[in-house]
């Protein structure tokens, strides 16, 4: 009979089966796995050894694993880092929320072609980068943070980054009536009805 | 960065660390198995073998894949008793409209063209694709539904997506994830597809009844250890009796 497996094991197993899962910062995290935390949560990321990442693959010429439209996922990654990531001398983790809107509205700029088309292509890959964790999207608020797994990439890679997100369309400015100032936005009661 | 690994490649220097690090990270995020040729941790059968604890310590294994005549490859996948205990957890198994999906595809894509001789016994990926509409047709799911499913199926390289040639159909084949599969998850991948292809087939029957008596006899192995485990504890309880001079 095979002894069973030890319980660090199927933790560590658990989480990359989850690909980054959440827990709450009270829960114990696994022994041996790496984290990212917001203050709420606790993100389990997967333990590369060495500081190593996926990048590697490139230099032994090696396909990693497909993506459907890597470009555009590539694109709107930094659409949203160009929004997402305000502090450009810090780390993009966390980073700080940013307008879906605002990110569709920098990639279109950044794309050629039809805005609304571009627009909806680039919503469906929100989505997916939510689902792999590389960002974070509420859809309730309409807002999209850094996802757990930017925490993973180490330092020394983030000069040509931070270069090239400098490089990006801007994100549009706020609009001038703010609601914070009485309620612009809200119906207003005619007093003499 | 993680010291998870650090017991095991502290006794290595500098080059052999960096080979066993490439190793680790090809076979756990290649999309298909990679060449032994390329990675020393790989040819070496000590290096290799650290790597295999590298692995373990996630729960992973090493799998071999040599195809007629060609090199010998690696790729890494679940351990057995691992894939074991988290297809358990509700948390870690796709929904059921997924597993449906997956395995019209797998019936289409391989089932078919095996039992037509135009796959190998062996492989779990195919050049067949299944066509969306017989999806939908066969499913009986939404549309809405479907598509998510595939979404999903998709990004967890579980399927893969063919598109439509001048002469071919598109549709879908089973995912890079295929390749990651053990001999036993092999063997047990292949039971389960003649169990939804063929249920009343005499195939189908056989494998039902040598699970039933694998799971008998693994039953009346649990109950001769528990068996045992009471002898133990009377023994020891015996002879803690016997120490204290209680039983003379």
């Amino acid at each position: 009979m095979t002894p069973p497996v030890p319980p660090e094991v199927l933790a560590r197993a658990r989480a990359r089966l989850l690909g980054a899962p959440a827990i709450p910062v009270s829960e114990p995290v696994p022994p041996g796995l790496p984290t990212a935390s917001d203050g709420s949560s606790v993100w389990l990321l997967p333990p590369w050894p060495d500081g190593a990442t996926p990048a590697l693959l490139e230099e032994y010429d090696i396909a990693p694993m497909p993506l459907d439209r890597p470009g555009q996922a590539r694109r709107v990654l930094a659409a949203a880092l160009r929004c997402c990531w305000t502090r450009l001398d810090d780390a993009p983790w966390p980073g700080e929320p940013a307008p879906v809107g605002d990110v569709l509205e920098v990639y279109v700029r950044m794309s050629r072609g039809d805005a609304e088309l571009a627009r909806r292509w680039a919503t469906g890959e929100l989505r997916r980068l939510h689902d792999t964790g590389w960002l974070l999207l509420d859809e309730d608020t309409a807002t999209v943070r850094t996802g757990p797994r930017i925490a993973l990439w180490p330092e020394g890679s983030l000069g040509p980054l931070r270069d090239l997100v400098r490089r990006l369309p801007q994100p549009p400015e706020p609009l001038p009536h703010v609601d914070a100032q009485g309620g612009a936005g809200e119906p207003v009661e005619d007093p003499g009805e | 960065m993680s010291e998870l690994f650090e017991p095991l490649l502290r006794s290595y220097d500098e080059k052999r660390r960096a080979e066993l690090v490439a190793a680790y990270m090809a076979v756990e995020h290649a999309a298909e198995p990679v060449p032994e040729v390329r990675f020393p941790a790989l040819r070496e059968p000590a290096l290799r073998r650290t790597l295999q604890e590298m692995l373990a310590l996630t729960g992973r294994t090493l799998v071999r894949t040599t195809a007629k005549g060609g090199p010998t490859r690696w790729i890494s996948a679940y351990r057995d008793d691992v894939a074991e205990a988290l297809a358990a957890d509700p948390a870690c198994v796709p929904p059921p409209d997924e597993r449906a999906v997956l395995t019209l595809i797998l019936i289409h894509s391989v089932a078919i063209p095996r039992a037509a001789g135009l796959l190998p016994d062996d492989s779990w990926l195919s050049p067949y694709p299944t066509p969306l509409d017989e999806l939908r047709r066969r499913s009986q799911l939404p549309i809405g539904e479907l598509e998510a499913a595939l979404r999903r199926l998709r990004l967890a390289g579980l399927v893969s997506q063919v598109k439509a040639g001048p002469d071919e159909q598109g549709g879908f084949v089973p995912g890079p994830q295929f390749h990651r599969l053990t001999e036993a998850a092999r063997r047990r991948l292949q039971e389960e597809l003649i169990l939804a292809a063929g249920p009343d087939s005499p195939l189908a029957a056989a494998i039902r009844a040598r699970r039933h008596s694998r799971a008998r006899a693994a039953a009346q192995a649990d109950a001769r250890r528990a068996e045992g485990a009471r002898t133990d504890a009377g023994q020891a309880d015996a002879a803690e009796k016997t120490d204290r001079g209680e039983i003379a």
